[in-house]
């Protein structure tokens, strides 16, 4: 087992937690049962390092059984950073018709043809998703596996999550999967944040609330509907608002979008000294962030703290599927959100 | 001189008795003219007096309507007679804006919201008796028809049916076209459900998102070995297969002939049921 599969192990291990660890390694199933059960989960990380080491120097496992844990790894906890979104633009007739044996032979032949020296590791997760790990080398030296990118696919759907990599890989990366899934181009969809809530909110996967003839109990204050005594004043307008901030944003529970970004470059309309003689466009970033600001931006609605109907520069976010916008003066007196094209 | 002078005076005359004849003959002109004025003046009475009439109509046939549409009891103040006529005219009137409200919509569930701009759609998929996903679909249609929300998977992709479809003139067809590709997605996906939960020893070795392929492992009982079954469901629009291949360890078993009526059966009966009858005749595990 050569130095660079022996430190990657070794750095694995510190990584994954170690009530983990041993569903990991069973899930991986390179081990021989009676090494399994010989490795002891409750010893110290280091000296459990050194006897995996040493199993799985007995096993003969290279690089590539290594990168292969790790990929299982993070398949089951995604990177806890960010992962950007795609789109993919103008599919071709046969788009609908890829599977996956041949988007892999074509994914695989396309970068390899583009990068000279990538390690590529694919495997498909029991949700339908493509995971694919790439490890990028260069001419002369090696894969670097130790800053992997990741990229996951769903066979069929538009949309693909990559986490971040070199500014000098991305096109490559993006022309391969374009020619591998059969459509003439890929722009950025302007949206990052953990795996499984950009995922989530590009895939529609949360419940959506609509206007119904029949309409379902959206019970707010459940302490006072207990209490037959307490009645609430304005029931219906919090009603009302209830219902309008769970139309833009969604009802139950929201994909955990951490963060909105909006670029403004518009003139600045306000009365104040000094400001009126820029002529130019205002620059100012103004970034919403928090643990979930999709549930935080629905109670403010809701509450009446943002005015309702909800402005679309805020449901533009569940509408679009996007956190971040350039919003520029077309016009004057207007402004309108444009998309980024990188 | 005085043949000038007298002309004068004799062209002076007949001017003058010319003058008195047509005053005579105006004078009875007038008076004919009078008298078909008054006939005009008549007929014209005669008109208002019917359009008051109609007015009249409409205007309770328009009071009666609006009483009804709100399902309020309409307020009788005529004679019976005639409010029997006015109210079976005010139905006969709702039930005609009905049924072309019916033809437009085909029958879909549709809420006005967005203060009246837009139209919310509601589009329910079922399958063999079990209710699946609710889709909806809010349609702006102030100025142009364009979709503004749903809350459909994007694999299923909407602006492109809408185009297809033509929906700005016929939304109808749009929405019949959609519901029909929703409806065959819930089937599949609830096919590839039962498939997990009924057989637990057929192994799901490829699906995708939109379940139009399936590759599955079966298990032959005598000889143990195992069989790669791939359906492929290209037209989206069905819930069953367009093509069964059933390819054993080293070659395609599409051709034998006992294995023809299996591919039958997965071809035209859902795959589950196809599964249980398979099960049944001891073709596979």
């Amino acid at each position: 087992m050569d130095d660079t599969a022996r430190r990657l192990l070794q750095r694995l291990v510190r990584r994954i937690p170690s009530q983990l660890l041993k569903p990991t390694l069973e899930k991986w199933g390179r081990l021989k049962r009676t090494q399994l059960d010989s490795l002891d989960f409750s010893q110290s990380k280091y000296s459990l390092t050194e006897k995996l080491l040493s199993v799985c120097e007995e096993n003969g496992s290279s690089i590539k059984h290594i990168t292969e844990l790790e990929l299982l790894y993070v398949i089951d906890n995604p990177v806890a950073g960010k992962w950007h979104a795609y789109q993919f633009i103008d599919p071709e007739d046969d788009a609908h018709t890829v599977e996956l044996m041949q988007f892999k032979e074509q994914f695989k032949s396309h970068l390899t043809e583009l990068v000279q020296n990538v390690s590529i590791k694919m495997k498909k997760h029991t949700d339908e998703a493509v995971w694919i790990r790439l490890a990028w080398g260069q001419s002369f030296s090696r894969p670097n596996h130790f800053k992997p990118t990741y990229v996951v696919y769903h066979l069929q759907s538009p949309y693909v999550f990559m986490t971040s990599m070199n500014s000098k890989h991305r096109p490559l990366l993006s022309q391969a999967l374009v020619l591998a899934t059969r459509h003439q181009a890929v722009k950025n969809a302007n949206l990052s944040g953990k795996l499984n809530a950009i995922r989530d909110l590009v895939m529609r996967q949360y419940e959506h609330v609509f206007p119904t003839k029949f309409p379902s109990n959206i019970s707010e204050n459940n302490e006072n509907t207990k209490n037959p005594n307490i009645k609430q004043e304005q029931e219906e307008q919090s009603s009302n608002r209830l219902q309008m901030a769970c139309e833009a944003f969604g009802g139950g529970k929201l994909p955990e979008i951490q963060s909105a970004v909006y670029n403004l470059e518009t003139k600045f309309r306000g009365h104040a000294k000094n400001m009126e003689e820029r002529g130019g466009p205002f620059k100012c970033v103004v970034t919403f962030s928090g643990t979930n600001i999709l549930e935080s931006l629905r109670s403010c609605a809701s509450s009446g703290i943002a005015s309702t109907p909800v402005t679309p520069v805020l449901s533009s976010i569940p509408r679009k599927g996007r956190n971040y916008f350039l919003m520029t003066d077309n016009n004057p007196g207007s402004s309108q959100t444009q998309q980024q094209q990188k | 001189m005085e043949g000038a002078s007298s002309k004068g005076a004799l062209n002076h005359l007949t001017f003058l008795e010319a003058q008195a004849r047509s005053r005579k003959t105006g004078a009875s002109q007038q008076k004919s003219g009078a008298s078909q004025l008054k006939a005009k003046v008549e007929e014209l009475k005669k008109q208002r007096d019917l359009l008051k009439a109609q007015i009249a109509v409409h205007q309770s046939l328009q009071k009666l309507r609006t009483s009804l549409d709100k399902n309020e009891d309409a307020d009788v103040d005529e004679t019976s007679e005639n409010s029997k006529l006015l109210m079976l005219m005010v139905k006969h009137s709702q039930l005609k804006d009905v049924l072309l409200a019916h033809h437009l919509l085909g029958g879909y569930d549709v809420v006005k919201t967005n203060e009246d701009n837009s139209l919310c759609f509601s589009l329910p998929t079922a399958y063999q008796g079990t209710m699946l996903d609710t889709y909806h679909v809010e349609i702006d249609v102030k100025r142009t028809v364009r979709i503004s929300r749903h809350n459909i998977p994007p694999f299923i992709d909407v602006e492109s049916l809408a185009k297809e479809t033509n929906m700005q003139e016929n939304i109808r067809g749009f929405l019949d076209t959609l519901s029909l590709h929703l409806n065959a997605f819930s089937s599949r996906k609830h096919q590839l459900k039962l498939v997990k939960d009924l057989h637990k020893s057929v192994e799901v070795l490829e699906s995708n998102a939109l379940c139009s392929l399936l590759v599955l492992l079966l298990t032959i009982p005598k000889e143990k070995t195992a069989l790669l079954c791939s359906l492929d469901y290209s037209d989206h629009t069905r819930s069953l297969p367009t093509r069964v291949s059933i390819k054993g360890e080293e070659k395609d078993l599409s051709d034998s002939p006992e294995w023809q009526k299996n591919i039958a059966l997965l071809q035209e009966t859902p795959v589950h049921e196809a599964l249980t009858a398979m099960r049944e005749t001891r073709h596979i595990i």
